[in-house]
C-alpha cells in the first residue's frame, strides 16, 4: 500500500459520491477562486503601475532640482551658478553610471501651422538623449540628433496631443505631418517627428473598444489620435511636448537679450539623468554629487528628485491589499478545511465496517491512515483546480461589471501559490478523521452495524 | 502440562487468559485455554454464544493478544505482538471468511479478491492474475466485474473465500461460514472448505450449529471461557 494505491481509493471514493464530494470542496474552490483572484488583481494593478512607470522615465531616471540653500550658507550661496549646462556636460564625464543625460530649457511660445490652427505652448530646448531619459516613443519620423544640435537646426518634435491641436480637422496617419512647416514665435520649424500617443491602460482599452464598435465616433476614426481636448492626466506633459534642440532654442529665443550668459552658464529650467544600473542605484547619486559640489563651486543648492519614494509607497500598498484579499482568501480556506474534516469524519463512521475489513486482510494503522489522508489531500486538490476555473471566471465576471484600470495577470506563481493552499488544506483537515480512523480496533470495526 | 508453545504447529495456545474490563467486575472470556492445531488439520470450535469461542477465534486470527499465557500461530510468537506486526500475519498467514461476507460494496468482486494483496505489497499485474486464480478455484471467473450487490449470497461467500485464499495463506479461519446462507449455498461453501482441506491446507471453523462443525474432522467444545470436550469425528 503506498501513497498512490491511497490516492485511487481516494478518487474511487469522490466519484462515487460526486455531490457530496463537491458540497465538501465548495469551501476550498471558493477559497481558491478569491485566492487567485485576489492575485491576479494586485498583479494586474502592479504591471498596470510597473508600466505607467516606464513611460514617466522609470526608476532609472533621476532629476536635479534647486534647492533652498541652509541659511548658514546663503552668503556663499551666490557663489554657485545653479542649474547650468556645465552641471550636463559635467555628468557626460561619468559614462559608466551615467547612461543619459537630458538638460531642459523651456520657454513659453506661439505655435502656429500655416495649414492649421495656433496654439500656445511651452517649448522644451533639449538634448538627443532626452528620448530615453523620458523615455518617449517616435511614432512617425525621428528624435533629435547630435547634428540637429551642433547646427542649432530648426526641427521640432510634436506630441500626439499638439498634432491633434494644431491640425484638429485633419485624423491622417503620423507620418503625413511629417515636413510640414510650423512656426514657433514666428520662425519657421520643420516637423521631423511625431511621438507616440501615451495613456493609461484604461483609456487605451476604452479607446479601443469604441474603435471597434461601430458607428466609431469622429475623434477614434484614423489611428486612433487623441482628441487633444486638454485632457489632464499623468502623461498630459508628454503628450503636449513641442520638442526642439537645445541651442536652436537658445540660439533662437534667448540669446540676443541684455546681458545673456554664454550657453554653457545659461540657466536650465530641468536637468534629468538615467542610471546606468539600478544595482549602482546609492553609488551613483554619490559620484554625481561629488561631480555637481566641483560645478557649483561647493554651495549645496540641488536635490535629487528620485521615483523611490514614490515605488515604495506603491509596494506598500500592493501588500496591504493583497494581505487584505489573502486574509479573506484565507478564512474562506480554513472553512472548507472544517468542511473537509467534518465530512471526512462523516465518511469514516458511515465506514467503519469497510475499514474494519481492510484491517482484518491486513492493512496496517498507517495503511488506513494514509487512505483516509490521501482522500482529503485528493477532495482538497480537485477543490484547488475546480477553484482556479472559478476564480477564472470570477475574474471575467469582474471585468464585465465593472471594467477594472489594469487587467488582471494570472501569473504561474499565483496558480501554484493557490493549489498549494488548497492541497494543503486537504492535508491539514484530513490528519484528524485518519488519525481517529487509524485507531479502530478491528474486531470492533467488524462488529460494527 | 507445557509452558512453552511449539512453533512447528499451525497454531498453538498455551494457557491463554483472555479478561475483558479492569476493575471490580472484570469478564474472563478465556479462563486458561490450550488448544495445539497442527498443520492440515480441519478443527470445528463450537460451543454456545458467550462460552469464548468468539474471543478464541480472534486471538487465532491475530485480531488480538491474549492478557496472558503465549499464541503462536504460523511459528511467530504474538502474545505480545504490535499492531503491525498482527497486521502482516493476518496478511500473510490467515485467510478470513465471515458470517456476514465482509466484502467492499463499492469494489467489483476482483478487486475485493485483491484486497489482501494490495497490503501485501504486490504489484498489479500479478495482483490480477492471482485474483483470476482464486476465483477459478471458487468457480467465479464469470462474475468478476459485478458488484457484491449483484451478486447472490452464495456468490458473496464464494468470492470471500477466494479472498481468504489469494494470498496463499497457512490459516483459513472461517467464523460461522453458513450462518446467512441457506442450507445449498451452505453446503456448497462447506464443500469449498472441504476442498481447501484435502490440498493440504489448515483450516479452523468457528460455529455453533453441530450440524456444520461435524464436517470437521476434530471438534472443540467451549463453555465458560474453557475447552471442555476436545475429539476427532
Amino acid at each position: 500500500m503506498n501513497w498512490f494505491s491511497g490516492l485511487l481509493i481516494g478518487l474511487q471514493e469522490i466519484r462515487e459520491h460526486k455531490f457530496r464530494s463537491f458540497l465538501t470542496m465548495l469551501g476550498v474552490i471558493l477559497g481558491v477562486a478569491s485566492l487567485l483572484a485576489m492575485f491576479a488583481l494586485t498583479a494586474g494593478i502592479a504591471a498596470g503601475w510597473r508600466n505607467t512607470m516606464q513611460q514617466l522615465g522609470g526608476l532609472e531616471r533621476v532629476g536635479v532640482n534647486d534647492k533652498q540653500v541652509s541659511l548658514e550658507f546663503a552668503d556663499l550661496a551666490a557663489l554657485s551658478p545653479g542649474r547650468t549646462l556645465a552641471d550636463a556636460e559635467a555628468l557626460r564625464g561619468l559614462p559608466h553610471l551615467v547612461s543619459h543625460v537630458a538638460p531642459e530649457m523651456q520657454i513659453p511660445a506661439t505655435l502656429s501651422a500655416p495649414d492649421g490652427q495656433t496654439v500656445s505652448a511651452r517649448v522644451t530646448g533639449t538634448w538627443p538623449d532626452n528620448l530615453t531619459v523620458s523615455q518617449h516613443e517616435i511614432a512617425a519620423g525621428r528624435f533629435l540628433t547630435d547634428l540637429d544640435l551642433e547646427r542649432g537646426a530648426r526641427v521640432v518634435v510634436l506630441g500626439d496631443a499638439k498634432v491633434a491641436q494644431l491640425w484638429p480637422d485633419e485624423h491622417g496617419t503620423d507620418a503625413e505631418f511629417l515636413g510640414r512647416t510650423i512656426t514657433i514665435n514666428d520662425r519657421p520649424f520643420s516637423v521631423v517627428g511625431v511621438l507616440a500617443l501615451y495613456e493609461r491602460e484604461e483609456d487605451r482599452r476604452r479607446r479601443e473598444a469604441a474603435a471597434k464598435g461601430a458607428p466609431a465616433p469622429a475623434r477614434f476614426a484614423m489611428g486612433g489620435r487623441s482628441s487633444g481636448s486638454g485632457r489632464r492626466d499623468m502623461f498630459s506633459w508628454k503628450n503636449e511636448s513641442v520638442i526642439v534642440p537645445l541651442s536652436t532654442l537658445y540660439h533662437e529665443f534667448r540669446s540676443g537679450l541684455p546681458e545673456t550668459p554664454p550657453l554653457a552658464m545659461a540657466k536650465l529650467d530641468n536637468l534629468n539623468f538615467r542610471v546606468r544600473d539600478l544595482q549602482r542605484f546609492d553609488e551613483t547619486l554619490t559620484a554625481v554629487q561629488n561631480l555637481l559640489r566641483g560645478t557649483r563651486r561647493g554651495v549645496d543648492d540641488y536635490d535629487f528628485d528620485t521615483r523611490e519614494d514614490w515605488f515604495e509607497r506603491m509596494e506598500t500598498s500592493l501588500r496591504s491589499t493583497q494581505l487584505s484579499g489573502g486574509l479573506i482568501a484565507g478564512i474562506s480556506l480554513l472553512v472548507g478545511g472544517i468542511g473537509i474534516a467534518n465530512i471526512m469524519l462523516a465518511s469514516i463512521a458511515q465506514r467503519v465496517r469497510e475499514l474494519g475489513v481492510r484491517l482484518a486482510v491486513g492493512a496496517r494503522r498507517r495503511d488506513v491512515f494514509l487512505q483516509i489522508l490521501a482522500e482529503s489531500t485528493v477532495i482538497g486538490m480537485i477543490g484547488g483546480f475546480l477553484g482556479l476555473g472559478a476564480g477564472v471566471v470570477l475574474l471575467d465576471l469582474l471585468g464585465r461589471v465593472a471594467p477594472l484600470e489594469s487587467p488582471p495577470v494570472i501569473e504561474p506563481s499565483a496558480i501554484l501559490i493557490s493549489v498549494g493552499f488548497a492541497t494543503a488544506v486537504g492535508v491539514l483537515s484530513g490528519l484528524y478523521p485518519a488519525w481517529r480512523a487509524s485507531r479502530l480496533d478491528p474486531i470492533a470495526a467488524l462488529r460494527y452495524e | 502440562m507445557r509452558k512453552t508453545p511449539d512453533p512447528s504447529a499451525a497454531v498453538d495456545l498455551v494457557d491463554v487468559h483472555k479478561i475483558y474490563g479492569t476493575g471490580p467486575d472484570p469478564v474472563a472470556a478465556l479462563d486458561g485455554v490450550s488448544l495445539r492445531i497442527d498443520p492440515g488439520e480441519f478443527v470445528a470450535i463450537t460451543g454456545t454464544s458467550g462460552s469464548g469461542k468468539s474471543t478464541l477465534m480472534h486471538l487465532v486470527g491475530c485480531l488480538d493478544t491474549p492478557t496472558s499465557g503465549r499464541v503462536t500461530v504460523a511459528g511467530e510468537d504474538i502474545s505480545t505482538a504490535g499492531s503491525d506486526r498482527l497486521a502482516r500475519l493476518r496478511n500473510r498467514s490467515i485467510g478470513f471468511v465471515f458470517q456476514a461476507f465482509n466484502l467492499l460494496p463499492r469494489l467489483d468482486v476482483q478487486s475485493n479478491i485483491e484486497l489482501p494483496l494490495v497490503y501485501a505489497g504486490i504489484p498489479r499485474r500479478e495482483r490480477r492474475q492471482r485474483a483470476l486464480d482464486a476465483a477459478a478455484k471458487v468457480n467465479l471467473t464469470d462474475r468478476l466485474t459485478h458488484r457484491p450487490s449483484q451478486l447472490s449470497g452464495g456468490q458473496c461467500q464464494r468470492v470471500a473465500v477466494a479472498r481468504a485464499l489469494v494470498n496463499d495463506p497457512a490459516l483459513i479461519l472461517a467464523d460461522e461460514p453458513t450462518g446467512n446462507l441457506d442450507t445449498a449455498n451452505g453446503a456448497d461453501v462447506l464443500r469449498l472448505l472441504a476442498e481447501l482441506h484435502r490440498s493440504g491446507r489448515t483450516i479452523v471453523l468457528v460455529t455453533h450449529d453441530p450440524a456444520v462443525a461435524a464436517r470437521a474432522a476434530r471438534i472443540v467444545e467451549m463453555r465458560d471461557g474453557r475447552i471442555v470436550k476436545d475429539t476427532p469425528t
